[in-house]
């Protein structure tokens, strides 16, 4: 019963903070000074009769909201505009029939495009999450249980270094490695492998994909060995630990039944965290190895003033994070049952 | 429990054997990818925006679309046109009515003929979608009626006689009317692209590739290579470093700091000129007169009246060392820059005009004799009657590359005559706003992309352009507004230069901008895998259709 109602406590909370970032989005860009029917455009040959037909086309002659005549820099609007003819409500009518709305920029269906990059960027970054969440709990396991040996400071500071690494700059470096070596610098597949046998398409893939997920990986792995570290070596220090050494359990029959599930409690935080913003993609590893993910669009649509994209994108972002989150909170009172009792 | 941990363990050690068994694999994968055909593969770092040629704006959609549809003409790398899809072509004595025998036996890609009424149907879908940015804003406006006859024949009817009609019609790609017809001309995102050009379009995939295949039945000409692909880069350094590894065949473009490396890779040759369209740099002054400022329009007109006195800019021109500009920004690939007609426009260009040469005495000079002096002491001069000092507000768009080093030079070589810059990087859009028709400015850093015809940069400097915002100077004078209405009327072609020219004399006397650069376009290709790559025209384009048709495989 209990259970039940912070659990719909904590759904209808998410709910509103999606709401609330649907409506701080929408605003966001166009509180930024600028047009975007002339962004990116500098063409004495575009008249200004052509710009005024984008502008209709993407309805931004409409005004942003209504009764909002001192709210500058935005385009003022007054109370005698109908609210339902505003970009605003136009937008929210959209959203709730599902349309993100079409690309100033390549006039495409902006679901069409955040669908097509939304795999490439979870392919990617999440291989690179799994590779990294596994090795660096690995190595955190291995530091904490020979805490203060010598494995233990080489753990910590490989660590330290390879968290602390520009990620751009290790990109570039495993760009020039791999490309000395026949690896593919740039995109997800091959051109014209999409006739090929499906196995070998995937051999394709897989290779497109082994630099930037090695990047991921290595820039990821640290911060987990630290805090599994860290966190083992609190639990470490714990009596009920010191009992079971008392009881004449071994060293792994501790760590696996007594330690590492009490351990893992930050790392889920920190998981869920991250997981949540593998949908943002890595821009600076999608932008060395132009893999056609997210990051890369978002990149994009920033430049070129492309606000529905950025909306979208941004509404897509959210609601991960959001919804990771909400597992995480849940996933909590699973392994400390203590959390629920609040 | 036991068996989760062990699992995991596993998995750890298969992912290590996997990274560490990387190379190996490679070997094994690369043998399907290279294909027997002779498969040209470009790297660019852009790619097209759309492929429905109304509404495409990118370059790089205009490549794609060059290659893939026929129009009227053909633009040459030299600059000059040719009769494509027209056997002949027939101009009343008025100038008002063309007649243009389209040549039997043009096939589209999927094997229906290509005849007069997909012409006109084309050139009335232009003309009649007020939603095509540059199709009906620009290409279009001086069209009365297309009409195809019997004989296969189309008669275009102008409103008015115009010199330049070629340039008119040569981004006008004519469409099949059996697709179009019955598609939404706006929603279409036209991904199968049947055309009648040299390639056809195989496979496209939006910021990854696309694949063009041979058109080997085209009535003009037909490649002597197989397939085209050219693949999308994000990254400038990937695109030299996959030329000099032979991933790549040709690229479109590489950073300034990466030509001298290029030039001693083994197999590549690196080729330097005029970009096909040139992007013009400007340094703009603000130099409105109050009487001319568009209010209604949004003029707010902040500018620093000493930049309206031709002599205070005389002065910054003899104080800007452009070859110092040049040799530090662009590491020496450009020419030094005239007017905002652009060497690369060829016979356009008024070569005769001689630069104001740099000479910082002279402009110290120009000053005193103008009065402005240093009446305080403090280094820099003030207005003759002291009431401000020639402290320039100076902007430039944040997503320039070259403008932060250009603004600091430009800092330093006008300090040597008494002159400060408060310098400050703006959002493109916000400078936008700023710019024009607001003119709230006093120097910005900025340019222009062109036309092969020199028309549309020569509006820029009309008075007619000070409230649609295209004038960035506010510069008005009616002698050149004269001018400029000839030349759109005067259908002689040795008479239409002679004005132009002309044109670029006045804005250059009158040194409404200073252009510092024509910048060059680099490209490279290897030569161990294709030859024939049209490189010794006036322009630089590698990936012109005219180079793509006549490249064939290195024996």
């Amino acid at each position: 019963m209990n259970r039940t109602r912070t659990l719909l406590k904590k759904i209808a909370w998410a709910v509103f903070t999606i709401l609330f970032v649907i409506v701080l989005n929408f605003f966001l860009f166009r509180v930024l000074p600028g047009d975007p029917a002339r962004a990116g455009i500098r063409d004495p040959r575009l008249k200004k009769e052509a710009v005024e037909m984008l502008r209709v086309r993407f309805g931004l002659d409409k005004p942003v909201i209504n009764c909002f005549e001192s709210l500058n820099p935005i385009k003022v609007g007054s109370c005698a505009v109908n609210p339902l003819d505003t970009q605003f409500f136009i937008y929210i009518g959209n959203l709730f029939q599902g349309e993100l709305g079409i690309s100033y920029h390549t006039n495409r269906p902006v679901a069409d495009i955040l669908s097509e990059r939304l795999w490439n960027t979870v392919l990617l970054i999440g291989a690179g999450q799994i590779l990294s969440i596994i090795i660096g709990v690995i190595f955190g396991v291995f530091a904490a249980w020979k805490a203060h040996t010598s494995i233990d400071y080489s753990a910590v500071i490989t660590s330290l270094m390879v968290w602390s690494l520009p990620t751009f700059w290790l990109a570039i470096i495993l760009l020039f490695w791999g490309s000395s070596n026949g690896l593919p610098l740039a995109g997800k597949a091959t051109p014209g492998s999409s006739s090929l046998p499906l196995l070998q398409q995937w051999a394709d893939i897989f290779r497109h994909m082994l630099l930037p997920t090695l990047t991921y990986t290595i820039v990821y792995m640290g911060e987990y060995t630290l805090i599994m570290r860290s966190s083992l070596i609190d639990v470490l220090s714990e009596d009920y630990i010191l009992t079971a050494k008392a009881k004449g359990l071994s060293t792994f029959q501790i760590l696996k039944d007594h330690a590492l599930k009490n351990a893992m409690l930050p790392l889920v935080t920190i998981i869920a965290i991250n997981l949540g913003f593998t949908v943002a993609g890595a821009i600076q590893i999608e932008a060395v190895f132009s893999w056609p993910g997210l990051g890369g669009a978002i990149f994009e649509a920033v430049g070129r003033r492309d606000f529905p994209v950025l909306q979208g994108a941004f509404l897509l972002i959210a609601v991960t994070v959001i919804f990771a989150n909400l597992i995480a909170d849940l996933t909590y009172s699973y392994l400390d049952p203590r959390v629920q009792t609040e | 429990m036991k068996r989760k941990m062990l699992y995991l363990l596993v998995l750890a050690v298969l992912i290590l054997s996997a990274c560490g068994g990387k190379p190996a694999s490679t070997d094994t994968s690369e043998a399907p990818v290279t294909t027997e055909p002779a498969v040209v593969k470009i790297g660019w770092a852009g790619n097209p925006d759309s492929l429905n040629p109304g509404l495409a704006i990118l370059t790089e959609s205009y490549t794609i679309l060059e290659l893939v549809y026929d129009s009227m003409y053909e633009l040459n790398l030299d600059g000059s046109f040719t009769l494509t899809l027209a056997e002949s072509v027939d101009r009343s004595d008025d100038g008002l009515v063309y007649t243009y025998k389209i040549k039997d036996g043009i096939k589209w890609h999927d094997g229906k003929p290509l005849t007069a009424e997909d012409v006109s149907f084309s050139y009335n879908l232009y003309k009649d979608t007020p939603e095509y940015p540059y199709m009906n804003g620009y290409y279009t406006p001086y069209f009365e009626s297309i009409k195809a006859t019997e004989n296969n024949e189309v008669v275009l009817t102008l409103t008015e006689a115009i010199p330049n009609i070629e340039s008119q019609l040569v981004f006008l790609y004519v469409l099949p009317k059996h697709i179009w017809e019955s598609v939404d001309k706006l929603e279409y995102e036209n991904v199968e692209m049947i055309g009648s050009g040299p390639f056809k379009m195989t496979e496209y995939v939006q910021s990854e590739f696309i694949r063009l295949t041979a058109n080997k039945e085209h009535f003009a000409t037909p490649p002597k290579v197989d397939e085209v692909i050219f693949q999308t880069f994000e990254n400038q350094d990937a695109l030299v470093q996959a030329i000099k590894t032979g991933q790549l065949d040709m690229i479109t473009e590489m950073s300034n700091t990466a030509v001298e490396s290029l030039k001693t890779a083994e197999n590549v040759e690196v080729v330097v000129g005029s970009p096909l369209a040139p992007d013009i740099s400007d340094i703009v002054f603000n130099q409105l007169e109050d009487e001319n400022c568009p209010k209604d329009d949004g003029g707010i007109c902040t500018g620093h009246p000493a930049l309206r006195d031709r002599d205070m800019r005389l002065a910054l021109a003899h104080a800007t060392d452009k070859q110092k500009l040049i040799d530090v920004i662009l590491l020496g690939l450009g020419t030094p820059g005239l007017t905002l007609i652009p060497d690369g426009l060829g016979v356009w260009y008024n070569n005769s005009i001689k630069d104001y040469e740099f000479d910082v005495e002279k402009a110290n000079q120009i000053l005193n004799d103008a009065g402005y002096f240093d009446t305080d002491g403090d280094g820099v001069r003030e207005m003759p009657d002291g009431s401000r000092p020639l402290t320039f507000r100076l902007n430039w768009p944040s997503d320039s590359i070259t403008a932060p080093r250009l603004a600091e030079l430009l800092s330093e070589m006008w300090g040597e005559i008494g002159v400060t810059l408060e310098m400050q990087a703006v959002d493109p859009d916000a400078l936008t706003s700023q710019c024009c028709p607001a003119f709230d400015f006093d120097i910005l850093l900025w340019g222009w992309g062109s036309d092969p015809d020199p028309s549309a940069l020569l509006y820029v400097y009309t008075t007619e352009a000070i409230p649609t915002g295209s004038s960035e100077t506010g510069y008005s004078n009616p002698a050149y507004d004269e001018l400029y209405a000839q030349q759109q009327i005067t259908l002689d072609f040795e008479a239409r230069k002679a004005i132009v020219w002309e044109m670029q004399k006045m804005v250059h006397d009158d040194v409404v901008y200073i252009i510092p650069w024509y910048a060059q376009s680099t490209q490279a290709f290897r030569t161990d895998r294709f030859t024939g790559w049209l490189t010794g025209q006036s322009k630089v384009e590698l990936s012109d259709v005219s180079s793509l048709v006549v490249i064939e495989p290195v024996k």
